[in-house]
C-alpha cells in the first residue's frame, strides 16, 4: 500500500502522514541539505510513548551486613513508563542505549573506611563508585554514577548493589538513594 | 552471626582487601540471606555449608 498523506478538513485537525504497510515513515531531504528541523519554529515533538524511562527510591532505611555486596531495595516508584521495573531491577522490553544513574548514601554507626556502589548488568558489576577514607570520624560515604548501556530488549537487566565495611551499616533513604534511567537511542 | 563473621572467624588473617579482590559476599535481598558469591582465595579453602552451619 503506498504512503499517503491526509488533513482534516476543520481547524485544529491535524495531519496525518501514513507510512506504507513496513511500518516506516521516511522524511526525505533535498539533495545536499540533510538537515530536517521539526518543528521548524517554536513547538514541541513529541515522541513515542514506547520509550521507557524509570525513577525510584529506597523508602526507608536499608539495614545490611558489613562486607557484603547487597542489592539495593529501590521499592518505591516515582515513575516508570513502560512498567519495565519489577523487584528491585529495571529490564527494559524495547531494545537500544539508556542512559541509566544512580546515587546512594550509605552510613555505619561507627566509622566506615569503604563505600562501593555499583550497577550491575545481567549479574555482573558494570559500573563502579568506590569511596575509601581512612579517619575515625566519618561514618557516610555517598556515590554518584551515571553510565550509557545497552539492554537488549528482552533479558538484559540492571540492578544497584551496596558494599560497606562498618559496624552496623545501613543505605540512606528517600533524595538520597535513587535509581533511574530512560532510552536515549532505540537499536 | 553473620556469614561475614563466620568466615572471619574460621580465617581470622583474612583482610578487607581478600573481601574486594578473592572473595565476594552477596546478599540479593530476596529473603535467601547472604552468601559467597566468589571464593578465588590463593592458600585458604572455600568454606563447607557444614564448617558454617
Amino acid at each position: 500500500m503506498a504512503s499517503t498523506i491526509s488533513a482534516g478538513t476543520t481547524s485544529g485537525t491535524a495531519i496525518a502522514i501514513s507510512g506504507d504497510t513496513s511500518g516506516n515513515l521516511a522524511f526525505q531531504t533535498q539533495a545536499g541539505a540533510n538537515t530536517i528541523t521539526v518543528p521548524n519554529a517554536t513547538g514541541t515533538v513529541m515522541v513515542s510513548g514506547n520509550m521507557p524511562a524509570f525513577s525510584y527510591y529506597l523508602s526507608s532505611t536499608q539495614s545490611i551486613t558489613t562486607s557484603t555486596t547487597t542489592k539495593i531495595l529501590f521499592d518505591t516508584k516515582t515513575f516508570d513508563t513502560n512498567n519495565n521495573f519489577s523487584s528491585n531491577r529495571f529490564t527494559p522490553t524495547v531494545a537500544g542505549y539508556y542512559q541509566i544513574n544512580m546515587n546512594v548514601i550509605g552510613s555505619s554507626s561507627s566509622y566506615s573506611s569503604i563505600q562501593i556502589y555499583q550497577i550491575y548488568k545481567n549479574g555482573n558489576p558494570y559500573v563502579r563508585s568506590d569511596w575509601r577514607y581512612q579517619s575515625a570520624i566519618i561514618d557516610t560515604g555517598s556515590g554518584n554514577m551515571s553510565a550509557i548501556i545497552y539492554f537488549n530488549g528482552s533479558t538484559d537487566y540492571v540492578e544497584g548493589y551496596a558494599y560497606i565495611v562498618g559496624t552496623s551499616p545501613t543505605i540512606s533513604s528517600s533524595l538520597t538513594t535513587q535509581f533511574s534511567g530512560c532510552l536515549v537511542r532505540a537499536s | 552471626m553473620t556469614l561475614y563473621e563466620k568466615i572471619m572467624a574460621l580465617y581470622p588473617s583474612l583482610t578487607q582487601k581478600d573481601f574486594l579482590t578473592v572473595i565476594e559476599l552477596r546478599n540479593d535481598s530476596d529473603g535467601k540471606g547472604d552468601y559467597i558469591a566468589k571464593w578465588e582465595h590463593p592458600t585458604l579453602a572455600r568454606p563447607t555449608a557444614e564448617q558454617l552451619a
